[in-house]
């Protein structure tokens, strides 16, 4: 048997999900005898084209780079979307709120709309067709090798499709909900083995929405963890900004989530401005 | 059969002493209350307990589950033919402390599933290998229990071993030769005398006034209830709060259904199938092949669950498929509960005539 070629590539992220795979490789490395890497630039130094299943990580923030996801899904047979900015849009899309040209000028100064290129956030389904996903932030190394191999045997990859509250129950995790500590848990994806309510933190959505996500059910829990409504549609759209947007006048919120003029958030990380 | 008395300064001894030989488990504290799990130090024990969010059910149906592995080999026709090897994974000789008799009535319900009619061999093997020492509930648990209205309060014949707290002793009755033996060998006791039963009469008399009736109407009357209230309007208002999260059934002593699915190991010709624990809350559950789905809506899941709790499973194996241990009602954010579904469910189809 020919091992199929996969190849790596990654636009607007932190790379992160990518390091998962290079860590997975440290203990699983008879992965690689079942498929070869011929890309894959936060591994290696060669650029091999021949690729039959691309892995990309990252969202689509600038028109420029549609041609290249153009040419990834020309090549390929199978694109696979790594991670939630890749599958979701993820936190980068979170800038989706204002105008373009507002955030290019918060982010990088007076001439930054002229000097940046930039445009709304979005994940790699909204420019080319995406074969499978594998969700999360960072994805989860055993869900990839799962997936890698579901693909491998022709098979069409499957996700869960109920919330993280069941790998919580199934680990008897206490419920952070009872326990006051907000989260995300009801209507969130699982897969990932509830590892952040196993470590005590609140579940933020990073792995999409359940299918059935009951989301005025999930407001009702929150509004009683305090959370004023502004915050609850923080939480709700920190890494699904895209996907609500996407939910129009049906989006679980409480205001609209586009505001192109809105005050942008006073922040020290913001990047110094230009003088 | 027989009755003896374990003074509480004994029972760190007797814990000490079967961890000898076996795995010892039991109610400990958590952060969040309380949970089943391994005793190293008798002094973890917290028999006291009120409840734990799982049931010791995790004892004999594990949450995943081994069932066997295969090897599969390749022909040079390109066919490919497979070797299984069952898988029993060792299951340790186990004590299990502390199960209430709501729990114990859970594994009844288990044993006839599982191992009468068509025996599952991995759940024999557990459950040969487990003792049960029961405790007696002198007080509910909290105000989700409602162990009363379903007959729950007393222990079914599942113990090795039942305890009863006294003052300065337990009553320990044992249910079966090998619980005696347990015992016996283990620690020393005393034969009660008959002022010890006659004062365990009046301890086991006395608590039945402290535990509450939730339901309006009583076990007996539930099935007919619920067919009465098949096409409730009830249904429709739970489907729209439920959030389908499946903590109902998977926290309850009495669901037992599972997932069955294969995993490949990294070479991709060997590989192990085990089964996991599944909810019928869950929208992949009754969906088949071809896309149809038996319980597409929230709502009919919702129903199904509460059918299977009050009527379906007494029909199939004989006994009430709730035991009232509030569980589900604990688990679940947005307040949906036997009791309160049974009551509205009377009240929507036994209106109060108006006041004239």
């Amino acid at each position: 048997m020919t091992k199929p070629k996969i190849a790596f590539f990654d636009f607007t992220s932190c790379e992160g999900c990518q390091l998962t795979v290079v860590d997975l490789l440290q203990t699983h490395l008879g992965l690689l005898d079942l498929v070869e890497i011929v890309q894959f630039r936060e591994a290696m130094t060669e650029k091999g084209e021949d690729y039959q299943i691309a892995f990309i990580e990252g969202s689509c923030t600038r028109e420029s780079d549609e041609e290249r996801l153009y040419k990834i899904r020309e090549q390929a047979d199978l694109v696979v979307a790594l991670g939630a900015c890749a599958h979701l849009g993820g936190v980068n899309a979170m800038k989706n709120r204002w105008s373009i040209e507002n955030v290019q000028t918060y982010v990088y100064g007076e001439n930054g709309k002229d000097n940046y290129e930039s445009y709304g956030a979005r994940p790699i389904s909204a420019v080319i067709k995406v074969d499978a996903a594998i969700p999360g932030c960072p994805i989860d190394r055993f869900e990839f090798l799962k997936i890698v191999q579901m693909v491998l045997q022709g098979r069409t990859p499957k996700l869960p499709d109920y919330p993280l509250c069941v790998e919580c129950k199934l680990k008897e995790n206490g419920c952070l909900n009872t326990m006051g500590k907000p989260c995300l848990g009801p209507i969130t994806r699982a897969g990932c083995n509830a590892i952040c309510p196993t470590y005590g933190d609140g579940c933020e959505a990073c792995r999409g929405f359940a299918p059935e996500a009951n989301f005025e059910y999930m407001r009702e829990i929150l509004r009683g963890h305090g959370l004023s409504e502004e915050d609850i549609d923080a939480r709700f759209s920190m890494f699904n900004h895209y996907q609500l947007m996407q939910m129009g006048e049906d989006a679980p919120l409480s205001k609209p989530i586009v505001e192109p003029d809105a005050p942008l958030p006073t922040s020290t990380f913001a990047a110094p401005q230009e003088n | 059969m027989s009755l003896y008395i374990l003074s509480k300064e004994q029972l760190g001894e007797f814990v000490e002493k079967l961890q000898a030989k076996f795995r010892v488990v039991g109610p400990v504290r958590t952060e969040y209350g309380y949970a089943f799990d391994d005793i190293t130090k008798p002094e973890q024990l917290e028999l006291n307990y009120s409840t734990t969010i799982l049931p010791p059910k995790k004892y004999f149906l594990p949450q995943r589950e081994v069932l066997f592995e295969f090897e599969s080999e390749t022909d040079d026709k390109g066919l490919r033919s497979y070797e299984v090897r069952p898988i029993f994974q060792e299951v340790e000789p186990t004590v299990i402390f502390g199960v209430h008799t709501c729990d114990m009535h859970g594994i009844t319900l288990y044993d006839r599933v599982f191992a009468e009619g068509y025996r599952d061999e991995h759940y024999v093997e557990r459950r040969e290998n487990t003792y049960i020492i029961g405790m007696e509930c002198l007080t509910p648990c909290d105000d989700a229990s409602f162990c009363k209205d379903m007959g729950t309060l007393s222990a079914p014949q599942v113990y090795d071993l039942h305890m009863t707290p006294m003052n300065d002793h337990y009553m320990v009755d044992t249910g079966t030769e090998r619980g005696e033996k347990l015992l016996l060998d283990h620690v020393y006791v005393e034969m009660a005398r008959k002022e010890d039963i006659q004062q365990l009469g009046q301890v086991l008399s006395s608590k039945w006034p402290r535990f509450k009736m939730r339901l309006k109407v009583t076990r007996d009357q539930t099935p007919s209830l619920l067919t009465l209230g098949y096409k409730a309007k009830l249904w429709e208002e739970l489907g729209e709060k439920c959030l389908a999260c499946g903590s109902c059934t998977n926290v309850c002593p009495t669901c037992f259904c599972f997932d069955v699915q294969d995993e490949m190991d990294i070479n991709m010709t060997d590989g192990e199938r085990s089964r996991v624990w599944d909810s019928c809350q869950l929208r992949e559950f009754a969906l088949v092949a071809g896309g149809h789905n038996f319980r597409d809506t929230k709502a009919s899941r919702v129903r199904h669950r509460v059918m299977r709790k009050g009527k379906y499973i007494k029909q199939v194996h004989g006994i009430t498929g709730c035991v009232g241990c509030g569980r589900c009602e604990r688990a679940c954010l947005v307040n949906i509960t036997i009791p309160g579904t049974i009551n509205n469910l009377h009240d929507e189809m036994h209106p109060e005539p108006e006041k004239a």
